[in-house]
């Protein structure tokens, strides 16, 4: 099946690590990752447990100074940069653990976001709910995302999948050019899986978002929706392919996931 | 020189004291997830307590020498105190720290009063009783033999509850309710006895720490409070979750408040609360410490 | 699973009740009838009320700390004691006698002096941030009693009289405190409500409900958590030295234990027992805790000791306080969950 494409012409590197490592004393947990992600790409990043995605991934959003090498978004360095400055920048991140504000409304989940953007914070006397420009950009996310109907409801009372999706629209509320997703569909049910999948593309679409970054265990969606799979493992680089040579390569397969089964023998 | 030694001697006794209050903080922590804040004011019941004990031995005519077990004793008996404070924080072990805070700073409130209302607003001595034990030369410095037998005691209770944690079976036990409370109770492990015991041990080691500490000060009314900020900067030094953190901690922390008190004796108050702030500065992350805030 | 609320004044509701948003409503509500008070009352009555509004004041402040901002300060108290001691140094020291410039005053010294503890304080948070205000509370505490040159030590310090709007009261100090001045303070106490309404209502307050909520992932949506933490932090403590003044201007003495722990500890009593989940819970707190404290003088002794074990169970069987009680039987009536 053909990956959903954003459609956008290949340019300049949006973000790009140059020959990243990262060590802890002694153990190295990622060495020499280089990887760009370009306008207009949806790139998976996998790996075993332990491969270092969660390291890159700290790296790459300026959370974790690389040890060595280099991290540039719009051709800027964040190494170190810290979560705030890094949406301010333009890059956003939502979480594998579902990641919410327990008694906050969803309005307000994505107001809180909003209001840093729309940069609504120097003045602690003026209004939230008059706040036109504001409440409409919340609306508008709520909408691209499905979200309308779930607007004043308190977050902690979501279903599992909806408050991933809150977690992802909070994301997206920042109008990121970037944005990164840890493991966006872990812990929800294989058929809301698509759902927040296509979702996501769509409303990626619609919000203006030049690239997805993810990192992903589940192959499937990998194979269906990415156009670019980088594969680390122990810390380095496998791969850096197109889910079509990524897929028809088994060494590639069995290094990431582990062999796949052999074919059943019939039972006699 | 001398003052030199005065300090470091003062200061190690301070600590002796200082580090059975933080040892009682660190046990309970370790094992409830409980900070508890009432441990001044277990410092100050022990003190207070003992107080009275003592004179009450003595005038049932107790030979004076025998003040320190009576004085031990009574820091233990009234340690039980923590059972039934025990049983009140239990409603609040799986709930947010919130809770526990108010909760432990609502007994500390409440012990205040009564402290006031048994013992009066007026700080409350022993007397001179601890001379009983005469005095000793160490490096040119005469101290109080009394002071070096509880530095002695508190060695010794470290020691003692080192291994009964690392050796024997209940230690062990209490060392998984710890680690995994579920998983304990899993394999058949009564974790509310288990609760309740480390509590109360913990509790004891504060009364007795306020016990042994005012014969050669004095039981007041501030007591409590100061002693909540000296444990927590001994938490802040040391970390928290570590007996040997304790044990650290409270050696810097009895030291510095010595030297403190030696630069500038009238802030003896004031100097705990600087010593509070300079760890903060110097040290926050403390040396051995599980826990961050 | 998802991470528990640390705002303990909430039950899980679906919707947001709509007594919620009353909130300012129910506090001016209180305070229009406050000024009804001195036509039915006996002035002793009505001077009672007096440090009722100068701590419905501070709990405002606290209020923004504590159940807006997920902060449990066990020192405010501090800004209570600066602001006493700024109208005494001012109008005894100094023969400053304008009410509006104590005010100011207290504010802005209060204000500076947050700055610097806030500054080292909210970079922790829970048990760390409770023991740092309560070690710079007794800081405060030890410094007034120390230095009894500048402070007049455990006598404290006299308050005079102030000029209100300029004007000089030159009758009796009863029918000051029963007439203009406590007019003054209802204004006041009103118009500070008010502006703390507005501020619990922006922007802003929702970015320090975000970090009360889940300070990490706030980061992550572009809450700036320690410079909106401070923030709180200096406003809290503009409200407490204002409060500070007026305590101080009733009972005409600037007084050490204006900063002692315990005094923290009735502030934090005031906001658990009113709620600290609602707007005017913790004024609720204070009207409640200056009622009874009265009604109770006669065994002193035992209502303190009473206070602490009421907050212990207040914490297991009702945190959210009285009126956080309140509003939950009122949506349950309404049908609403």
């Amino acid at each position: 099946m053909q990956p959903d494409r954003i459609a956008s012409p290949v340019g300049t590197p949006l973000f790009e690590t140059i020959s990243v490592s990262k060590a802890y004393g002694a153990y190295m947990a990622l060495s020499n990752v280089s990887f760009s992600v370009s306008d207009g790409e949806f790139v998976s990043i996998v790996g075993p447990n332990g491969a270092g995605k969660t390291t890159l991934v700290n790296v790459v959003t300026g959370l974790l100074r690389p040890t060595v090498g280099e991290v540039r978004f719009l051709g800027r360095d964040i190494a170190g940069v810290g979560p705030v400055e890094l949406a301010r920048r333009g890059m956003s991140r939502a979480f594998q653990l579902v990641n919410i504000f327990p008694a906050l409304t969803v309005r307000e989940t994505l107001a809180v976001a909003v209001a840093s953007r729309l940069r609504r914070i120097s003045n602690p006397f003026r209004s939230l709910k008059r706040d036109d420009a504001l409440q409409a950009d919340v609306e508008r996310v709520a909408d691209v995302l499905g979200l309308r109907a779930r607007l004043d409801s308190i977050s902690s009372t979501l279903s599992q999948g909806e408050k991933k999706l809150v977690d992802i629209a909070s994301a997206f509320a920042l109008n990121p050019t970037v944005i990164l997703l840890d493991e966006p569909t872990s812990g929800v049910s294989t058929g809301d899986k698509h759902s927040i999948m296509e979702v996501l593309v769509v409303a990626a679409r619609a919000a203006g978002v030049r690239a997805i970054v993810q990192v992903e265990h589940d192959m499937d969606l990998v194979e269906r929706y990415s156009h670019r799979i980088v594969a680390l493992q122990e810390g380095s680089l496998l791969a850096d392919m197109p889910p079509d040579a990524f897929f028809a390569d088994p060494a590639m397969i069995s290094a990431v996931v582990g062999a796949r089964p052999q074919t059943r023998r019939r039972a006699p | 020189m001398t003052e030199l030694v005065d300090v470091v001697l003062g200061g190690t006794f301070h600590a002796a004291v200082l580090f059975l209050v933080a040892a009682g903080l660190q046990l309970v922590f370790g094992v409830q997830k409980i900070v508890n804040l009432a441990c001044g004011s277990f410092y100050a019941l022990g003190a207070y307590f003992g107080i009275t004990a003592v004179g009450m031995a003595l005038k049932l005519g107790m030979p004076a020498p025998l003040f320190f077990p009576v004085l031990t004793l009574a820091g233990l008996a009234i340690g039980l105190v923590g059972l039934p404070i025990e049983r009140v924080l239990r409603t609040i072990y799986r709930r947010d720290e919130s809770y526990q805070l108010l909760i432990t700073f609502g007994f500390l409130l409440m012990f205040q009063y009564v402290f006031r209302f048994l013992w009066g607003a007026t700080p409350r001595s022993m007397d001179n009783v601890y001379m009983a034990y005469g005095t000793t030369q160490i490096w040119g410095v005469r101290v109080p033999t009394y002071n070096l037998l509880v530095i002695a005691a508190s060695l010794g209770i470290a020691v003692a509850l080192g291994l009964l944690l690392e050796r024997t079976r209940t230690g062990r036990i209490v060392r998984a309710t710890a680690e995994n409370r579920d998983m304990a109770e899993g394999l058949g492990v009564n974790a509310s006895k288990i609760f309740a015991l480390v509590f109360t041990v913990g509790c004891m080691l504060g009364t007795v720490g306020g016990a042994l500490v005012v014969p050669s000060s004095a039981a007041s009314l501030d007591m409590a409070v100061e002693l909540v900020v000296e444990a927590f900067a001994v938490v802040v030094i040391g970390g928290l979750g570590s007996m040997r953190g304790a044990l650290v901690g409270a050696l810097i922390v009895g030291l510095m408040r010595a030297a403190a008190i030696s630069l500038m004796p009238e802030m003896e108050m004031l100097s705990v609360y600087l010593v509070v702030v300079a760890a903060l500065i110097l040290k926050p992350a403390g040396l051995f410490g599980k826990a961050t805030a | 699973m998802s991470i528990p609320s640390i705002d303990i004044s909430s039950p899980v509701r679906a919707q947001r009740s709509v007594l919620r948003v009353n909130g300012l409503w129910v506090l001016l509500g209180l305070l229009a009838i406050m000024a009804l008070l001195p036509m039915v009352a006996s002035p002793y009555a009505i001077i009672l009320m007096l440090p009722f509004m100068g701590y419905g004041i501070a709990l405002l402040g606290f209020n923004l700390l504590f159940g807006t901002t997920g902060l449990l300060s066990f020192g405010h108290a501090l800004f209570l004691g600066t602001g006493a001691y700024t109208a005494a140094v001012l109008t005894f020291k100094f023969g400053v006698l304008s009410f509006e410039l104590l005010l100011i005053t207290a504010a802005l010294i209060s204000g500076l002096i947050s700055l610097a503890v806030g500054a080292l304080c909210v970079r922790y948070t829970r048990i760390f941030f409770g023991m740092l205000t309560l070690a710079f509370g007794m800081l405060f505490h030890s410094f007034l009693y120390k230095f009894y040159n500048i402070t007049g030590g455990d006598q404290g310090m006299r308050v005079l009289r102030p000029l209100l709007l300029g004007m000089e009261w030159r009758g009796g100090k009863t029918a000051f405190l029963t007439g203009p001045f406590y007019y003054y303070a209802l204004a006041l106490f009103a118009l500070l409500s008010l502006a703390m309404w507005r501020i619990t209502a922006s922007p802003f307050g929702l970015h320090l409900r975000a970090i009360r909520e889940n300070a990490g992932k706030a980061a992550y949506v572009g809450v700036q958590i320690f410079r909106m933490r401070l923030a709180a932090f200096v406003i809290s403590a503009v409200y407490g030295g204002i409060g500070g003044v007026i305590l101080a201007v009733t009972t005409g003495l600037a007084d050490p234990e204006l900063a002692y722990w315990t005094h923290s500890g009735n502030l934090v009593f005031m906001a658990v027992l009113g709620g600290s989940g609602t707007f005017a819970g913790p004024a609720i707190g204070a009207l409640a805790f200056v009622l009874l404290q009265d009604f109770v003088m006669s065994i002193t002794q035992y209502w303190r000791f009473v206070m602490g074990a009421v907050l212990v169970l207040l914490v297991v069987f009702m945190p959210q306080g009285l009126s956080g009680a309140a509003e939950f039987l009122v949506n349950r009536r309404k049908g609403g969950r």
